[in-house]
């Protein structure tokens, strides 16, 4: 069957359509597709799109970035106490994470009147620890459950200077008993 | 128009030649009574009734029930690459960029995947052959399975230059090619885009492929975009095209009962008076 094979020229369908018109393709061996093309045409022609290889330039950001409001409260939270001590659980959809709540929670206290800002976070904080969720600061150092062994802290120097006035002492009451 | 009934293969992995089969409406071997009686409507005729019907309603196989925006949300289908490797093809798709990762715009998914899965079905309904290609690995059982649920054809290995465009000596003579190809990745494993996209515009062979944020969507006919390393969206994309294609099937044998009993009934009428 007669067909063109340049991709770089048209697309698919103006190819055949311009085979069928000009008689190389005849209306019997016509492709199944190009009737159901004809009635339901893509949003965009598949023309093939020359790549740009100069690097001049264009640049211009057509993405935006995606923003929202309560970016600036999880942004102060997240600064305060790192990241959290529960884990994201991202397979459920309906999942809540400390800092939403946090979020959710300053933005109550914000509509009930509170305006400044530090005063705000200190009452979310204090509000969270009220309904059991603990926020450690970020910086603080660690809180350890026992103390350091003494042991730990003694070292070796010391330890072989004790060794020697023991090993004096020792000499002295053994030559004392014998004697 | 003489319908193609196909022959297809067992394995499903190859397209071999359709042998010529008398056609479902037995068209080929009705003679036409002589002039003294009304034209009797031609097989041919109903035929083309049963072709182009479909193409009268917007949605004729409702494919846009089969999926919603919340399910596309579900599955992770917005999500995309990183900013670094956007493709600069794909911008208009993008809802945005999220501290750097790129989200696709979903209302524009529906309405692509609408129109991919409606041509999908009219394809499927006319009897055309379909391939599923995709190169990703962790994938390929997935595509191969769905090919062979809607008795299709699928291509998950590696894609030897001459496949579309050297097919006449790879595999004999009079080869019939896919009529839609469906690419559930458009890249290949070295993340290049897949050669069958350009051999299937070089074949006018159209095109439906989901494309990444990080993809070439310019020479695919109907491109999707969307997700497409995520399993659970990929098993919905799959999931949709099965059922696309079985509908599509199922209607098809549907219009034919419909339409080519009471032709067969005035047939044998005639023939007995």
């Amino acid at each position: 069957m007669a067909g063109s094979r340049l991709e770089r020229f048209g697309t698919v369908f103006t190819r055949v359509r311009d085979l069928i018109r000009s008689g190389v393709i005849k209306p019997k061996e016509k492709p199944l597709w190009y009737d159901v093309y004809k009635t339901f045409p893509p949003k965009r022609a598949p023309l093939h799109v020359k790549p740009v290889t100069s690097p001049s330039a264009k640049k211009q950001e057509i993405v935006p970035e995606i923003f929202y409001s309560e970016d600036k409260i999880r942004t102060g939270f997240y600064e305060q106490y790192g990241r959290g001590l529960r884990a994201l659980d991202l397979s459920k959809s309906n999942f809540v994470s400390t800092c939403q709540r946090f979020v959710d929670k300053y933005r109550e206290l914000k509509s009930h009147g509170m305006l400044d800002k530090s005063s705000l976070f200190e009452e979310t904080g204090k509000a969270l620890l009220k309904e059991g969720i603990i926020l450690r600061r970020r910086g603080a150092p660690p809180v350890l459950a026992e103390s350091r062994d003494p042991v730990l802290d003694l070292k070796l120097i010391d330890m072989l200077a004790e060794q020697q006035s023991a090993g004096t002492d020792t000499t002295k009451t053994t030559e004392d008993k014998n004697s | 128009m003489a319908v193609r009934a196909l022959t297809r293969g067992l394995l499903g992995f190859r397209y071999s030649r359709a042998a010529t089969v008398a056609s479902p409406c037995g068209g080929h071997h009705y003679v036409t009574a002589p002039s003294a009686k009304p034209p009797q409507p031609q097989a041919g005729d109903v035929t083309e009734k049963i072709l182009n019907q479909p193409l009268e309603k917007a949605d004729f196989f409702r494919v846009a029930e089969l999926f919603s925006l919340k399910d596309l949300f579900d599955a992770r289908v917005h999500l995309g690459h990183k900013k670094g490797c956007r493709h600069r093809l794909m911008e208009p798709y993008l809802y945005g960029c999220r501290l750097d990762h790129d989200i696709i715009n979903l209302d524009q998914t529906m309405e692509h995947l609408q129109l991919a899965l409606n041509f999908t079905a009219h394809i499927a309904y006319r009897g055309g052959i379909i391939l599923f290609v995709s190169r990703r690995r962790q994938f390929g059982h997935l595509v191969e399975t769905t090919a062979k649920d809607c008795g299709e054809y699928a291509h998950t290995r590696y894609w030897q230059g001459g496949l579309l465009t050297n097919a006449n000596i790879q595999y004999g003579p009079g080869v019939r090619l896919p009529d839609l190809i469906i690419f559930l990745s458009t890249l290949n494993n070295v993340f290049q885009q897949h050669v069958g996209i350009r051999d299937a515009a070089k074949m006018n062979i159209p095109t439906v492929g989901v494309v990444d944020s990080n993809c070439n969507p310019s020479l695919v006919t109907y491109p999707v975009p969307g997700n497409d390393d995520t399993p659970a969206a990929v098993e919905l994309y799959c999931r949709l095209f099965k059922m696309t294609i079985n509908r599509a099937k199922d209607r098809r044998k549907q219009m034919e009962l419909i339409h080519v009993l009471p032709v067969n009934f005035l047939k044998a009428r005639q023939m007995f008076t």
